[in-house]
């Protein structure tokens, strides 16, 4: 079963006592999980369960409204590319086409080498900047695919 | 108290009750579906639309607080219109599963459809397709498709159980109810989950696909399963029980019951029943009307109550039966055979006390209090070491019992037998056959009686609340019940033309009856 760092328990405990109900403590508790495993698997729910000592069915519920976390693996850098309206209307959906071209990797898989997973997201809330992209917790605006790749590959992409 | 007018009527509700309730109170018609009088107000499903007067939106009557001079309707036009389209937001994904759901003939969407609803639906959309079968549990299966997600079953599992199994599992129109792996819902009280579904979402695996409910025919009884005495509807038809649903009773078992009592219609099916009286012992016996064995049980019993006096015959009771049979019983053995020996045979002592702080007691029997009740009326010392006694120096030479209906929960069913056969005769009341009899080396009477669903009666709970019930229905008719053999045993006649009758035509269809894996 996929257990939390000592650490990560020390945190999920300390945000148990932060807000009105326990289960206001469960989004951070599945962010400190995703932070150290890169995604969620089932069996952390278990784990969260009894740490926290909550049903669960009710951590489960969280984990599965939020897309933003991940389900399943995911690379090293997890690129999230916004589709949505603005970055659509300039070239959202072609980046992220030609990133999955480039680094030869399909939607939301992980690419051979384990470093890349591209995903086509809704709006990220930078619309000004479009087209846009998260890279892990970084932003990238004002993007072309040249820039994209340029700023990926330095990453370690 | 507020008083207030619902669709012109003036009603009076509690303070802090809400408009939903004054319906109810008033009696008057409101479409809702999450709504639900033993569970807490969720408001998801917004099709219990009212208009108040001086409101100028609607509000929904199930989380509105009744105010004192409140006038509130639910037959404008604007509320009309806006449930239609509530309902056929609703249906937008439900699938057309009518003919082989086993909701139907007691659905809420059918229902609420035919008398709210009955519009053409406008809706185009390609229907979102989920899993139809989802084994959520030992005894309950959901049908994503179906489900309105109410969260009826997420809030029953959260409030009254608090095992909270179920749970939304993703967004929007890909939400399903579902549980975590690993953790299916499994306690005692879920098929209560199906009864508060509105819909055909989740069904119980005992009862699925068996009989379409407007065949069936229901029964107020109370459950035998424990001492707790639920209020319960039977559902039959010609062939026998084929389920058993809580009826509402605040003082006793609110809206719910547990999911042991919902097996307590299986021993009364004929398949499970002793059908013809049983006269012998060990390897021969001889058949006979149920009438004639309690006859001919009657004059032995005699016959030894004149040769060793009436020390020398015991009877020994279950908590399995009404008050008006004890009573009957009683009064044979107490004033007609002078009888001092009488037993309270208690089948689980260590676990008489339990009980699970819902519903469920660890007194497996209906009627413990009842029988307490008679045996004090009668006198009865019945300490059971004189039994013992009684037995082992061959003082006592009959012992009569009036047996468990249902054996399961006798797990001492041997141990007594072999005990009570140390007699020479013994003479055992008995709703279904017993291994355990007919090993018995006595000259042994089994006696087939009635099951609770086939009498009238009264139970005494564990609260010392007498419960009356009716007569459901007649599965074994040549079978007794104890006040009925209290009277054959004392040499009298039954009146024939008045015992009640079986439906009859039953049917053999082994394929409601043999179940598979789900
Ligand atoms: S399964 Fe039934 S009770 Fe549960 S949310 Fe769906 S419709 Fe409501
Ligand atoms: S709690 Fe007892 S009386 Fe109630 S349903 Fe269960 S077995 Fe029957
Ligand atoms: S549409 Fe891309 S950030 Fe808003
Ligand atoms: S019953 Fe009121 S919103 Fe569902």
């Amino acid at each position: 079963m996929f257990t939390l760092s000592a650490e990560g328990q020390e945190l999920v405990k300390k945000e148990l006592t932060r807000y009105e109900t326990p289960y206001s403590a469960i989004i951070p508790a599945l962010y400190r999980v995703q932070k150290e495993n890169g995604w969620v698997p089932e069996d952390a729910v278990l784990h969260l369960s009894q740490l926290m000592n909550l049903p669960a069915s009710h951590i489960n519920e969280v984990l599965h409204f939020y897309t933003m976390f991940n389900k399943k693996p995911v690379g090293k850098l997890h690129i999230q590319v916004c589709t949505n309206v603005s970055c659509a209307m300039n070239g959202g959906r072609e980046l992220a086409d030609a990133l999955c071209k480039r680094f030869n990797v399909k939607y939301d898989e992980v690419s051979a080498d384990r470093k890349i997973t591209i995903s086509r997201v809704e709006c990220l809330g930078s619309c000004d900047t479009a087209p846009m992209m998260q890279v892990n917790d970084r932003y990238l605006e004002n993007l072309t695919p040249e820039l994209a790749i340029k700023k990926i590959t330095e990453m370690g992409g | 108290m507020p008083k207030l007018k619902i669709n012109g009527k003036d009603v009076e509700v509690p303070a802090g009750a809400t408009i939903i309730q004054a319906y109810k109170a008033s009696g008057q018609d409101i479409c809702h579906y999450c709504w639900h009088p033993g569970l807490s107000v969720a408001g998801v499903c917004r099709l219990c639309m009212v208009q108040v007067e001086g409101i100028p939106k609607l509000q929904i009557a199930c989380n509105t607080e009744a105010k004192d001079g409140m006038v509130v309707n639910n037959n404008s036009e604007m509320v009309k219109e806006t449930v239609k389209w509530g309902l056929d937001f609703h249906l937008i994904n439900h699938p057309l599963d009518c003919p082989i759901c086993d909701q139907a003939g007691e659905c809420g969407l059918q229902d609420q459809y035919m008398q709210f609803g009955a519009y053409d639906p406008e809706m185009a959309e390609q229907k979102v397709k989920k899993s139809k079968v989802v084994d959520l549990g030992p005894t309950v299966v959901l049908d994503s498709e179906r489900c309105i997600l109410c969260s009826r079953c997420t809030r029953f599992c959260d409030e009254v159980t608090k095992t909270s199994e179920l749970g939304i599992f993703n967004r929007g129109d890909h939400s399903e109810i579902g549980i975590v792996e690993g953790k299916p819902l499994n306690n005692n009280y879920t098929l209560n989950t199906v009864d508060i579904c509105p819909v055909g979402a989740l069904t119980s695996k005992d009862f699925r696909f068996r009989q379409r409910v407007w065949y069936l025919k229901e029964a107020d009884s109370i459950c035998p399963g424990c001492s707790t005495g639920c209020n319960v509807k039977v559902h039959y038809n010609e062939e026998g029980l084929w389920r058993v649903k809580p009826r509402v009773n605040p003082d006793v078992n609110g809206h719910w019951m547990c999911d042991v009592g919902r097996n307590t219609y299986k021993y009364v099916n004929i398949k499970n029943r002793l059908l013809a009286g049983k006269v012998g012992r060990r390897d021969s016996w001889m058949e006979m009307s149920p009438n004639d064995a309690t006859r001919t049980a009657g004059m032995r019993l005699k016959d030894v109550v004149d040769k060793h006096g009436p020390e020398s015959v015991a009877l020994v009771l279950t908590g399995q039966y009404t008050n008006e049979e004890y009573k009957d019983l009683l009064v044979y053995f107490v004033t007609g055979l002078k009888l001092k020996n009488i037993f309270h045979w208690v089948n689980n002592p260590e676990k008489l006390n339990d009980f699970d702080g819902l519903l469920f007691r660890g007194d497996r029997n209906p009627n413990t209090k009842g029988l307490e009740a008679a045996l004090k009326l009668a006198g009865s010392k019945g300490r059971w070491e004189d039994l013992q006694a009684g037995l082992n120096g061959k003082k006592i030479k009959a012992v009569v019992v009036a047996g468990p209906e249902d054996q399961s929960v006798y797990p001492d069913m041997n141990e007594k037998v072999a005990l009570f056969a140390q007699a020479d005769n013994l003479v055992w009341f008995t709703a279904c056959p017993s291994d355990a009899l007919n090993g018995s080396g006595a000259e042994t009477w089994q006696i087939p009686v009635k099951t609770h669903a086939e009498k009238a009666g009264t139970f005494t709970n564990f609260q010392g609340k007498e419960q009356k019930f009716p007569l459901a229905t007649t599965i074994v008719p040549q079978a007794l019940t104890l006040s009925e053999a209290a009277e054959v045993l004392a040499g009298k006649e039954l009146n024939w033309a008045l015992r009640p009758k079986s439906l009859g035509g039953a049917k053999n269809n082994y394929a409601t009856t043999e179940r598979g894996a789900l």
